[in-house]
């Protein structure tokens, strides 16, 4: 078989990451894509055995207990989704999800996170993300994902 | 399982606007295995055994409320009965053991220790008569640590004897804490039928059927519960206790998550969640302020006791489906000084001693942090605690009296005894002479239970 051209990667990109769902992450995305590109191209059953044996295994790479939920509301201004996801980045937290809304001209943003990557402690994450809240007068509230599954799901 | 976004704005909304906390997180430690014929070895075994179980709980709880954005209001502890554990003892020597139960909670950053306490439903041990007459003192002398005594059971009746002592004591005690008007009777508690694992204070002691450690969470929730009974706005009853219900249901799931959590990080077996809702005297946060948004111009209007039961149920069905352990008391807490509404109800005089009698026999407790003149007998006290008493021991639930005769204070006046015991208006308590009853002695026999009326 040819090798893959990057349009034809990419499409097999999007599609692990529409099936990986809230699981999307660029860990996990890479790995997935790996093994298609790695099936495809035939290079070794090595891959493709391994590829079927995962098969029925849900993809759950991320730290146990490492999904946070950071909240943030206040007044609108230029620049606040920029501020919070690129201090994000430099905590090597990946964005799962993201939800941001306007209401008359109060911002509200809820970002799910996993920041099983992140060799910062959680306090730290906490206290970083709220110094970046206060520099565009937010509320920041970053919180375990576990507090929300007991609350509204039983 | 996708967390929508309204479902995350309803949490912070509940912890940020409406006060939703976690009351108590509290660690009962059993101390039976202190129990020593030397008084300093005795004081050692407690003290060493308090350090030591309990040395990361409050840093513990503080990491869980980080994490998890839902407040902790307080950490606490709770130990076996302290008349068992210095039975043999005498007052003077107890009032030592509280002191060092004092010391240890100091050192470890909890608010409140509770255990200080006796169950004398049937008759007294010499260690219960003397923690008994050293409540007074240790009171005074100690910060942290709370009392109660159990008078009454269902099954035992009422020790009329014990009921009259305490009349006495709470005189001694609101004597001896004069200065602060009164303030150790806040710190006491007189109980019919008391649960062995509430964690709530001042009553919460921990049972002699209990492990050797556990932790019992108690919710707090009335600012949540009132924002659902608003929503219900003008809908029917099973409507409105629908709402309630719900409402119940995800506050209790939150109090039973911390509750795990905090236990599961100290490798401590959790114990149960208490549904009670409690309320501080924080403007939102009172069960009166619900009861009125149902409907009433103030409590103490007739339908007051009909609309806290309502409440109470819809609580609990909520409760019980959140959460496969839930004990103590479970049911409103209506203190008069620590709910907004309570104390403007009090300070208007819609709201009663009788009335709240009557609210006793649906909710936990009863009459708690009740402010009655300083010129009060000892008989009329204990004919307070007699009258809860019955109602309990009849109903096979929780009562409680937790009154402040206030020294030197009438009627039209007020106690105030900051932060979350609030201010308390003395009200008035009937001066109708009981004392050839109160006197009589021995047990108000069990109540019969098989033809119910």
């Amino acid at each position: 078989m040819s090798r893959l051209n990057e349009a034809e990667i990419r499409r097999i990109a999007e599609l692990a990451v529409k099936q990986l769902e809230g699981q999307a992450t660029a860990a996990n995305v890479e790995k997935v894509v790996h093994e298609a590109v790695q099936r495809m191209s035939g290079q070794g059953a090595a891959a493709a055995a391994r590829h079927e044996r995962m098969k029925n295994v849900p993809v759950n790479n991320h730290a146990k207990g490492q999904r946070i939920i950071l909240t943030a509301f206040g007044a609108n201004s230029i620049g606040i989704l920029a501020g919070l996801t690129s201090e994000l980045a430099a905590l090597k937290c990946d964005i799962v999800d993201l939800s941001q809304k306007i209401m008359q001209d109060f911002f509200t943003i809820m970002i799910l996170v996993d920041a099983g990557n992140s060799d910062v402690a959680y306090e730290q994450i906490r206290e970083r993300m709220a110094r970046v809240g206060e520099s565009f007068n937010l509320k920041v509230i970053v919180q375990h994902e576990d507090i929300f599954k007991t609350m509204h799901r039983v | 399982m996708r967390i929508e976004l309204p479902e995350i704005l309803e949490t912070i909304r509940m912890t940020e606007v409406e006060h939703f906390d976690i009351r108590t997180v509290t660690m009962g430690i059993n101390l039976k295995d202190c129990i020593s014929d030397s008084l300093p070895r005795l004081k050692n075994n407690i003290y060493e055994k308090l350090m030591r179980t309990a040395a990361e709980h409050v840093a513990t709880a503080e990491k869980v409320e980080a994490q998890y954005g839902i407040s902790i209001a307080n950490k606490r502890i709770s130990v076996t009965p302290v008349a068992l554990v210095g039975d043999g003892y005498y007052a003077e020597d107890f009032v030592e053991i509280a002191e060092v139960l004092d010391k240890a909670a100091d050192n470890l950053g909890v608010d409140y220790l509770g255990g200080f306490s006796a169950l004398v439903q049937k008759g007294f041990s010499k260690g219960d008569l003397s923690l008994i007459r050293a409540i007074p003192e240790a009171l005074t002398s100690t910060r942290h640590v709370c009392a109660s005594v159990n008078v009454a059971t269902t099954k035992a009746g009422i020790n009329m004897d014990a009921v009259y002592l305490m009349g006495k004591i709470i005189k001694q005690t609101a004597e001896k804490s004069a200065d602060n008007d009164g303030i150790g009777c806040a710190k006491l508690v007189v109980f019919a039928n008391a649960p062995e694992d509430n964690p709530f204070i001042a009553g919460a002691f921990h049972g002699v059927s209990e492990p050797d450690v556990v932790v019992n969470v108690g919710i707090s929730g009335p600012g949540v519960i009132l924002r659902a009974v608003r929503e219900a706005r003008n809908a029917d009853f099973p409507t409105l206790a629908d709402h309630i219900r719900r409402m119940a249901f995800k506050i209790t799931r939150a109090g039973e998550f911390v509750g795990r959590k905090v236990a599961g990080l100290q490798n401590i077996p959790y114990g149960i969640v208490d549904i009670s809702l409690a309320p501080t005297p924080m403007p939102g946060d009172s069960i009166a302020d619900i009861l009125k948004a149902m409907g009433l111009q103030d409590v103490g209007a007739p339908g007051t006791t009909a609309a806290l039961a309502l409440l109470n149920d819809a609580v609990k069905r909520g409760g019980l489906m959140a959460s496969s352990h839930v004990g103590g008391m479970s049911g409103a807490f209506i203190p008069v000084s620590e709910d907004q509404g309570m104390i403007s109800a009090a300070r208007a005089g819609h709201i009663t001693l009788e009335k709240m009698e009557a609210m006793t026999s649906v909710c936990s407790v009863g009459i708690d942090m009740v402010a009655v003149p300083g010129d009060t007998s000892a008989e009329s006290i204990a004919g307070l605690i007699a009258d809860e008493c019955a109602i309990g021991v009849s109903n096979s639930k929780t009562t409680a009296v937790r009154v402040i005769p206030v020294p030197g204070k009438t009627v039209g006046e007020e106690a105030d005894y900051g932060g979350l015991l609030g201010i308390a208006p003395i009200m008035p308590l009937s001066k109708i002479d009981n004392s050839h009853f109160i006197h009589r002695g021995g047990r108000i026999p069990a109540p019969v239970k098989g033809i119910n009326n």
